[in-house]
């Protein structure tokens, strides 16, 4: 029996990943990160290479099994180009389609990259900007356990909260993902691992996201949309005015 | 037969329109959620774009009773507009498209609300002048052929300085405790009320064919202030009308200075402005040939973008999956 042929991407940090899985063992990548100073490349850069992969393997969307798409958190922008791209796909073939958390992907690849054998746990950390950070922790190995619990679920704290929340968890606890680096100084101080700066474990790769979407449950194509964690700027001010006023 | 999406502002559309301009479905989902925050939030129809765009896109291909393999071709409004709402119809157009190995058509905003005209029941042909007016445009052009903007089919002969038209509707309407949106409650106000009771600036310094709203904002603020809350209440009524009537002026009088440089003795009226009575009965009474689209095809809809598309060439599979949109002033207008 053939494997699932699964087209997963991500576009919830500054990169734009792609992976198709063909076979059990054989999954071909493709990767745009933008320069320092430019703008990701999400609009321009997914679907050309979504397409290059298919050409790459002689498939067409049509023939594929299933799709899958990192929800985030991360970029509002970046997320919907992703989101909006996977439904599109799913709904002109009717393919299944799979929304993966961008935090489960980072944390479960960093077992992946090598970084988190000895580990007791992973936490994923990604840049929120606005001096914030999301983040998400899971067991060791449990990441990639689509039916296990996080220690910490995914959420938006400040470096303060990101302290306290890391604190709880199992002393050396690996931290990885751009926000990682971002706060290495916070983690460190707070008992966390963070690889070095150019470690691979730092990066959300497709790759991973297709290996965990093979074996999780499928979502309504419909009900697939990004975990952006905050409220749109005109909300929490309407909200404050509203407590401020009452 | 064309399916077209439009996302780039707060209503969330998409249509089937055939080649010779037959709408099959025109499906516009309003959001309706932005009256909390007083106006469009950007991040707000974004996020309801992408929610609302394959509930939106299944619709109008049901109604129109086809499937995506039997298109001849997707278009999408590739701007100007809110850049994030833009990009989820962009990104949504092209998947579609690709999935099916069809050619994507992308479409100038401003070119869709002049193509609404070529449409079926109008079919308003070139050559006329056009007056676009909305919350978010206010705009006179010449229309020589049906083509976009690339070579010379359109010809802008003026634009607003400031506000856009509606914009100076709802600004107008708070101002009178109308709340927003409040255009149409402006409008159904004014109905009771004197437009000659009070003198409201219509832009006359403004020289040629440009529109300026913001001597009249500030004209209503001043007003108010000057009769004081008890006599301004009173006089809502006569204010509104007066106020409406300056807007509807500002908008004519460009109009028939257009009709008489040109020569051009036909006029289409477009955008969710061109809703509005005293504005129509005005046009009307310039004694030109005039077209009005339905009003579901002047305010912001999919079936206008299709229509534009039917006159522009259309981008072969794959060479559009790198497309990006364009946010408003990123390409003059
Ligand atoms: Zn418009």
């Amino acid at each position: 029996m053939r494997g699932v042929r699964l087209l997963a991407f991500d576009t919830a940090t500054p990169a734009t990943t792609v992976a198709l899985a063909i076979a059990n063992e054989n999954v071909l990548t493709r990767r745009h990160e933008p320069a320092p100073g430019e703008r990701p490349g999400h609009v321009s850069e997914l679907l050309p290479l979504a397409l290059a992969l298919l050409a790459e393997a002689g498939l067409d969307v049509a023939q594929l099994d299933r799709l899958a798409v990192g929800i985030g958190p991360g970029t509002f922008t970046g997320l919907r180009i992703g989101v909006a791209t996977a439904r599109a796909l799913a709904h002109a073939h009717d393919l299944p389609l799979v929304g993966v958390s961008t935090l489960r992907s980072l944390a479960a690849g960093a077992t992946v990259h090598g970084s988190g054998t000895e580990s007791p746990a992973t936490l994923a950390v990604l840049d929120a900007r606005r001096g914030e950070a999301f983040a998400a922790a899971w067991r060791a190995g449990n990441a990639a356990q689509p039916e296990a619990e996080p220690l910490l679920a995914p959420a938006a704290l400040t470096p303060e909260a990101l302290a306290e929340a890391v604190a709880a968890l199992p002393a050396g606890v690996l931290a990885v993902g751009d926000g990682a680096v971002r706060f290495r100084d916070v983690l460190a101080a707070a008992g966390a691992v963070v690889p070095a700066d150019d470690s691979a474990a730092h990066r959300v790769d497709a790759a991973v996201h297709a290996r965990l979407a093979t074996v999780m449950e499928l979502d309504a194509r419909d009900t697939v949309l990004p975990a952006y964690l905050r409220l749109p700027d005109a909300e929490l001010a309407l909200r404050r005015r509203r407590a401020t006023a009452s | 037969m064309i399916l077209a999406i439009e996302t780039s502002c707060d209503d969330t559309c998409a249509a089937v329109v055939t080649q010779d301009g037959e709408i099959r479905s025109n499906v516009i989902s309003s959001q309706g959620i932005h009256d909390r925050y007083g106006g469009v939030v950007p991040e707000v129809a974004s996020r309801h774009h992408l929610e609302l765009i394959g509930p939106v896109v299944d619709d109008a291909l049901a109604q129109a009773d086809t499937t995506l393999p039997e298109l001849d071709a997707v278009a999408v409004t590739q701007g100007p507009g809110l850049v994030g709402a833009l990009l989820v119809g962009v990104s949504t157009a092209k998947a579609l498209a690709a999935a099916h190995r069809l050619p994507l058509i992308p479409v100038d905003h401003l070119h869709g609300h002049v193509a609404a005209s070529f449409l079926k029941p109008s079919e308003f042909e070139p050559p006329f002048l056009i007056l676009i007016a909305s919350g978010g445009h206010t705009l006179l052009a010449h229309v020589r052929d049906h083509g976009g903007w690339a070579g010379d089919s359109i010809q802008v002969l003026g634009a607003t300085h400031d506000d856009a038209a509606g914009e100076a509707f709802d600004k107008g309407a708070r101002m009178l405790g109308l709340g927003y949106p409040g255009g149409p409650a402006l409008q159904r106000l004014a109905e009771d009320g004197d437009p000659k009771a009070f003198a409201f600036p219509t832009a006359q310094q403004v020289a040629g064919l440009d529109f300026s709203f913001s001597g009249l904002k500030t004209s209503l603020l001043y007003k108010l202030r000057d009769l004081g809350e008890e006599e301004a209440g009173r006089r809502r009524a006569d204010l509104a009308a007066s106020y409406q009537r300056a807007i509807v002026e500002t908008l004519a009088r460009r109009v028939e200075r257009a009709l008489d440089q040109t020569g051009v003795q036909r006029l289409a009226l477009g955008g969710g402005v061109a809703a509005n009575g005293p504005l129509r009965e005005r046009m009307r009474g310039l004694g030109v040939e005039i077209d009005v689209p339905p009003i579901r095809l002047c305010t912001d809809n999919a079936a206008m973008i299709a229509s534009a598309a039917r006159h522009l060439p259309a981008l072969p599979f794959p060479d559009y999956a790198a497309l990006d949109a364009y946010a408003t002033g990123e390409r003059g207008l």
